[in-house]
């Protein structure tokens, strides 16, 4: 199978701290994959290397075999790498609809059209219908972590990566995000890099997660076999998982 | 008919339209007086609306907006001085200019943030008055630089239908870039930076697309104001002619499409008649700004959104 996102050796420092230690990882096409780890493991610090929004010192990520570590930001969203931030980001002074507007826009395909009829289905789809004309600074936190979602599903991206999508989210919303997740990458065949502290989430959507610690790669493997490693344990988990 | 008055472009089109066909009436009851306040106000609405673009729209506060309607204005004014050359080129050439300038200010302040990039082109902006005063040899100075009006005379009536004409179109523009893909990624820039460059936007360019256009429109309305007045000094530079922007926008509706329609004209209106009073009928307004930016940005557009929304009979 193809490699959709690859990071090869990515070492970021930040003063004394080394956020990013040679840190390599490859996820294939059309592959969930979860990012565990303890606070401070340098998981977000993956994220914004991979999307551009940190420089690394050293290293390369491709994305489907070309190499994005020297493009803007915005290059490596539109060949394809989508990102959701942890603390959720959304144009506050623009209504639901016109958030999700502007997300089709940018990344526009060139017959595109306006995006009136990807505009309707994402609102069914994340039931934000009733909150299409309002601004998006008014939603609840739940309801803005979906509209963020959804405006990273208006274009079918390629490669998805997103930081703490469940977090501080009930159930419901929840699990509305979890289906999106999957809807997109059973059609689209779309790669998914998920950093979560969810474990009952991870275990259901990746067969196989990417354990960091201390800005290092931990450990590669099943969420079952990586909790029986000693360090895994010590350094995250605390006990084994039941 | 009813589709396009469905969209916002098509509705303040529509509304555009109406009030600039009532306004091709006030020659029949005004004296050439208040036709001159009113083509001077004009100037103002396209300077405030064009100004809004950059900073109501796109989050970029910039303070040398009125340098760039200097540069359209003297440009025109120093080929025509010096070399003879008529308007037909020297108009052309002063939004050339000052769009080039625009183009490379807004590359400048690229990555600064509010407070700084406010700081910078400001600088900007004094760097240009002083320049217009020091090299008096050229530029005439505080001596003034006489321009050739347009229409052979300086009677108000032909301008007044001129400015008009000019701010309708410019005002139908700008709403038509609004709504445009570029209009969203104006607002989005403005409220997220970081969120719009993850979604794909190239905000670099939006940013100095906006700060070059912004001005090119300053230059426009600036070089037909110089064939106005005939007469220019650096005092087209002074703070206070920024100021005097800053105050129409805001009393009108920061970031709103109808606040410097509404805001300019009253304000030029009562400036012209408080002018007994010389500077302190800007420090009245300055505190009516003051007020205005702690309570609300939205101005007097925020009366008339429901009134709008009832005139559409929506929501």
């Amino acid at each position: 199978m193809a490699v959709a996102l690859e990071a090869i050796a990515l070492n970021k420092r930040f003063n004394n701290l080394q956020a990013s230690n040679n840190v390599s990882l490859a996820v294939e096409q059309g592959e969930i994959r979860g990012v565990i780890g303890p606070n401070g493991a340098g998981k977000t610090t993956l994220v914004n290397l991979v999307t551009g929004v940190y420089k690394a010192d050293s290293g390369d990520v491709k994305l489907a075999g070309e190499s994005i570590v020297r493009c803007d930001m915005h290059e490596i969203a539109r060949r394809g790498l989508v990102r959701s931030f942890q603390v959720t980001r959304l144009f506050g002074s623009l209504t639901v609809a016109e958030n999700l507007r502007t997300a089709f826009l940018a990344r526009r395909p060139t017959d595109g059209g306006d995006g009136g009829a990807q505009i309707d289905s994402m609102l069914d789809l994340t039931k934000l219908r009733p909150l299409a004309n309002t601004q998006a600074k008014k939603l609840s936190g739940g309801q803005r972590a979906l509209l963020q979602m959804g405006c990273g599903f208006m274009v079918p991206g390629s490669c998805y990566v997103l930081d703490e999508p469940f977090s501080g989210i009930n159930p419901v919303i929840k699990d509305s995000i979890i289906e999106m997740i999957l809807d997109v990458n059973r059609r689209h065949n779309a790669t998914f890099l998920i950093v979560s502290h969810e474990m009952t989430i991870i275990r259901r959507l990746c067969p196989k997660v990417t354990v960091m610690m201390e800005g290092k790669v931990a450990a590669h493997g099943s969420l079952d076999e990586v909790a029986r490693l000693p360090e895994v344990i010590a350094g995250y988990l605390g006990k084994a998982l039941e | 008919m009813s589709a396009f008055a469905s969209t916002g472009f098509g509705r303040s089109a529509i509304t555009i339209l109406v009030a600039a066909a009532v306004l091709l009436l006030l020659p029949l009851v005004a004296s050439s007086f208040v036709l001159h306040v009113a083509t001077i106000g004009f100037y103002y609405v396209i300077l405030a609306a064009s100004w809004n673009l950059l900073a109501g729209y796109t989050g970029q506060f910039s303070l040398a907006h009125h340098a760039f309607a200097a540069v359209g204005a003297y440009t025109s004014g120093l080929l025509g001085y010096h070399w003879g050359i008529s308007f037909w080129i020297g108009i052309p050439a002063g939004v050339l200019l000052s769009a080039a300038m625009g183009f490379v200010l807004g590359r400048l302040v690229l990555k600064m943030r509010a407070i700084y990039l406010a700081i910078a082109t400001w600088a900007f902006a004094e760097t240009v008055h002083v320049y217009l005063t020091a090299d008096y040899q050229f530029t005439r100075g505080e001596l003034g630089l006489s321009v050739k009006p347009l229409f052979g005379s300086v009677d108000p009536l032909k301008y007044y239908f001129l400015f008009l004409g000019l701010t309708v179109v410019l005002l139908i523009g700008m709403r038509a870039l609004i709504d445009s893909p570029l209009g969203y990624f104006m607002r989005a820039i403005k409220d997220d930076e970081l969120r719009a460059k993850s979604l794909g936007i190239d905000t670099t360019k939006v940013k100095v697309a906006i700060f070059s256009l912004s001005s090119a429109i300053a230059g426009l309305a600036g070089g037909f104001y110089a064939h106005y007045t005939v007469l220019l000094s650096p005092q087209m530079i002074d703070f206070s002619e920024m100021a005097k922007i800053v105050i129409m926008v805001v009393i009108g509706g920061f970031g709103t499409f109808l606040g410097p329609i509404i805001g300019a004209a009253p304000v030029q209106v009562v400036m012209t008649y408080l002018q007994s009073w010389g500077e302190w009928n800007l420090a009245v307004f300055a505190l009516i700004v003051i007020v205005l930016m702690r309570f609300s940005m939205e101005g007097i557009a925020a009366v008339f959104t429901p009134l709008w929304r009832r005139m559409w009979r929506d929501g």
